[in-house]
């Protein structure tokens, strides 16, 4: 790209003349002096180490001939080109100025990087023997004049040449300026939220401070004032580039160096430092010896990724090294440049006479790789991120069927459970309650122990145990209130035909817990003897029954006007006996009351079972 | 003279309630049989005033004879028999057209007295049944063809009384109470039940009709 630069002026338009031999005087006269003034000969380029040591309080001025456009040739601007005139000047056509560029003076300092391209008026223009001179500005201290070959011809033919320069030299300078001090911002929000990204940290300011550096290019006028301090930026971002990025290099081959890393840091503030202690005078100095300086470390920044590339050999790995071969290479190349270095000067006469700068475009590439670098990483995190948050994903979904299945299993197992606990209960119905009553009366009816009546009431007593089981037992009936009534309804009528006048109060509140259906059945066996013994015993004319809640469970009252004369009898006695055993079996008491107005049965019982298997059987129910 | 007909397949039973009815003076016996059939033609043949059947019979279920006194002599009172007086039993009963139900195991005495209760207007109700009537007017899910106006536009054919006099009920409260509460006497009470039994019948059977015309079948 740059190659085809410095040969394109020579051969892309034959009509282009290279001026290499001119007449050079030392004067600050504002106009070109007189022809008899004492012009010596010199040839372009001129400048560089050649004048190094030697002051320059001078502007210069140089003189040189060109035959102009044949007469019969088609009318065609013209035009005078240098690709570079760092210092300014003014351009004179046969005694007239035809164009000037801004100089240093008191207030503002210049440095031109850009080509120019002055216009010659075809009116001045001669068809035979043209003069041209120009005057180089006087140099600011330290500065090394330099005065490039010129070009003369047809404005077409040096134009792309001039355009071409103009990009490479300006245009991708401010370019780059503004990506890099975008980049960083981007980069260094990027750290600011995560400071343990320290590679983030290091491109961000490693961007920006190129950023900084390129300015160079793109700053041409500056006040005098800022002058000093804008040198010191530029040698800080400078220095401070080529450090940060070996410690990049380094932290990127995993190798932490602490005091390495502080060396390298001191070394970037050194130069910076020496201008800001010393003055302007110091910058030739910091120029040669501090820069030559950052040779070393770029070099061995090189040293660090081949040595990482030889240890990871990943193609990340190589891409470090492969990028920084080129600007490494330019660095030094731009050094050896800026200081006329006479090998790289006789080996590369022409290249080197247009001073074209590598360093910064090796130092985009160099950038756009650290760049690369650091998006797959990122972009390397994020996928593994989302295959972490995959897998765990999975995992969770398994551990959720898992607990599905297990459920499941529970809810089987609980369901078979409660089947056979249901089943059980009905066979402990049958088997403690209605089974020993039949046999128990079996037995006696065949020792002839029992009459008719007897045998009549004990049947009566089975088949009002079965009633009280199917009521309490009953599927699908949750409000236990409805049982209870289904119960009392059925006593109302057998109290009513043997004259007693009976009564209910039900105090139970709404949403109050339920009684589970065999806590009932128990409950209304309980009731069930009462009013039986009430019935048979206590000849009373008059029964008042009362259910209401009693601290966590139910209490159900039984009060009769019954003649307390007639003694317990002994079936009575067996009943309360029973009575009492179920109540306390529920976890609850049974307290039985006489007096001469009649008998009082208080039973007590829990809702929730006292044992854990009645917990169970809560449950199910 | 209330003339009563008898449907029941054990001897021993229809001995108790042949003997129950012969001994008040208020009722005729007309005929005691033991199967469906024969209680079908009976009841075409006498037209009693009452008919007392139990549900387990050996040739048609006692539900069927319900229905066929029903739907051919309306103004039979039907007093259905049940072994425990479950709810189920007697609900699928009572949707068949009884008005009453009666305990296997009843005294002669409490027999009777259901009897005249029936014929005097009254039915008795417990509060499963008065849960499984509730909940058999609300869970009608179809709303009536609009070719019966009768039921067009409403959801339940109760009143609020009958509603009200069967929630209380299904609470476990007494006639007694019941009575207080709505200030009706508790003979009210009974009559509004047997209202409400006839309600049920007619609307099982209206259902019935609506379901078999969705069927293609009427």
């Amino acid at each position: 790209m740059a190659l085809a630069l410095p040969c394109a002026a020579a051969q892309a338009a034959p009509a282009v003349m290279v001026i290499d031999r001119v007449q050079r005087l030392a004067s600050n006269e504002r106009a070109p002096p007189d022809a008899e003034r004492a012009w010596l000969p010199a040839s372009l380029p001129d400048g560089g180490a050649a004048n190094r040591d030697r002051p320059q309080p001078e502007s210069v001025w140089y003189r040189m001939v060109f035959n102009g456009p044949p007469a019969d040739a088609p009318p065609a601007s013209w035009a005078v080109y240098l690709p570079f005139f760092y210092d300014g000047g003014s351009f004179w056509l046969n005694g007239l100025q035809v164009a000037s560029v801004p100089e240093s003076s008191a207030t503002v300092q210049v440095r031109w990087e850009r080509p120019h391209l002055v216009n010659l008026p075809a009116a001045l223009l001669r068809s035979g023997e043209n003069a041209l001179a120009i005057r180089a500005a006087a140099l600011p201290a330290g500065n090394v004049r330099r005065m490039p070959r010129v070009s003369i011809g047809p404005l077409d033919a040096l134009q792309p040449t001039y355009d071409r320069r103009m990009f490479w030299a300006r245009t991708l300078p401010q370019i780059t300026t503004a990506v890099c001090l975008l980049m960083a911002g981007f980069v260094l929000f990027i750290w600011w939220r995560r400071r343990s990204e320290m590679l983030y940290g290091l491109f961000g300011i490693t961007a920006a401070l190129w950023g900084i550096r390129t300015l160079t290019f793109v700053i041409e006028q500056m006040p005098v004032a800022q002058w000093h301090l804008w040198r010191m930026a530029y040698l800080g971002a400078t220095g401070g580039f080529v450090v940060l990025m070996a410690i990049f290099a380094l932290r990127f081959a995993g190798i932490r160096r602490p005091w390495i890393e502080r060396g390298l840091l001191l070394y970037a503030l050194v130069g910076p430092l020496w201008l800001g202690l010393q003055g302007r005078a110091a910058e030739p100095f910091i120029n040669r010896f501090w820069s030559a300086g950052l040779i070393p470390v770029g070099l061995s920044v090189l040293g660090v990724s081949l040595y990482n590339l030889l240890r990871q050999r990943t193609w990340a790995a190589a891409l470090l090294p492969a990028a920084l071969v080129f600007p490494v290479v330019a660095g030094v190349h731009d050094y050896l440049l800026a200081w006329d270095v006479v090998p790289l000067m006789a080996a590369l006469p022409h290249w080197t006479e247009q001073r074209i700068f590598l360093l910064h475009h090796g130092a985009n590439l160099l950038l756009l790789v650290m760049g690369g670098l650091l998006t797959v990483r990122f972009v390397r995190a994020l996928s593994a991120l989302e295959q972490l948050n995959f897998t765990l994903e999975a995992r969770v979904a398994d551990r959720e069927r898992h607990l599905a299945a297990n459920f499941s299993r529970m809810a089987t197992l609980q369901q078979q459970h409660a089947a056979a606990q249901e089943r059980q209960l009905i066979m402990r119905e049958i088997h403690d309650g209605l089974g020993s009553r039949l046999f128990t009366s079996l037995s006696r009816v065949e020792r002839g122990d029992m009459d008719e009546a007897q045998i009549a009431e004990a049947l009566r007593d089975c088949i009002g145990d079965m009633r009280l089981a199917l009521d309490a037992l009953t599927p699908g009936e949750e409000d236990f209130r409805v049982v209870l009534g289904n119960f009392l309804f059925r006593w109302q009528e057998q109290l009513e035909d043997a004259g007693v006048r009976s009564a209910w109060t039900i105090d139970w509140p709404e949403g109050a817990p339920p009684l589970a259906p065999q806590r009932l059945l128990q409950l209304l066996r309980i009731m069930q003897e009462a009013f039986t013994n009430v019935l048979k015993h206590a000849q009373a004319t008059q029964l008042h029954m009362a259910l209401r809640p009693w601290a966590g469970g139910v209490e159900v009252e039984v009060q009769d006007d019954g003649r307390s004369a007639v003694a317990p009898q002994r079936h009575g006695g067996r009943g309360l006996a029973n009575m009492r055993a179920r109540a306390t079996q529920l976890g609850g008491e049974l307290i039985f009351e006489r007096s001469d107005r009649g008998t009082r049965v208080l039973a007590r019982v829990p809702v929730v079972a006292p044992s854990s298997t009645g917990l169970a059987l809560q449950t199910i129910a | 003279m209330t003339r009563v007909l008898i449907v029941e397949d054990e001897p021993e039973f229809m001995r108790r309630f042949s003997s129950a009815v012969l001994n008040d003076p208020a009722f005729s016996l007309v005929a005691a049989v033991s199967t469906g059939l024969a209680a079908n033609a009976m009841l075409d043949l006498q037209r009693p005033d009452v008919l007392l059947v139990d549900l387990g019979l050996p040739d048609v279920s006692g539900v069927e004879v319900i229905r066929y006194a029903a739907s051919r002599h309306p103004k039979c009172e039907v007093l259905v028999v049940t072994m425990f007086g479950d709810d189920a039993h007697v609900v699928a009963a009572i949707e068949a057209g009884a008005t009453g139900y009666l305990l296997k195991d009843a005294s002669e005495e409490r027999i009777a007295a259901s009897i005249h209760e029936l014929c005097a207007g009254g039915s008795p109700i417990n509060p499963g049944i008065a849960r499984r009537v509730l909940a058999r007017f609300r869970l009608a899910p179809k709303p009536p063809p609009p070719s019966e106006p009768g039921l067009a536009g409403e959801r339940s054919p109760l009143t609020a009384r009958e509603t009200e006099l069967l929630r209380l009920t299904a609470k476990g409260f007494t006639f007694d109470t019941i009575g207080q509460v709505m200030e009706i006497s508790p003979h009210t009470v009974v009559a509004h039940v047997k209202k409400i039994y006839r309600k049920l019948a007619v609307h099982s059977r209206s259902e019935a009709v609506y379901e078999a015309s969705q069927m293609g079948l009427l």
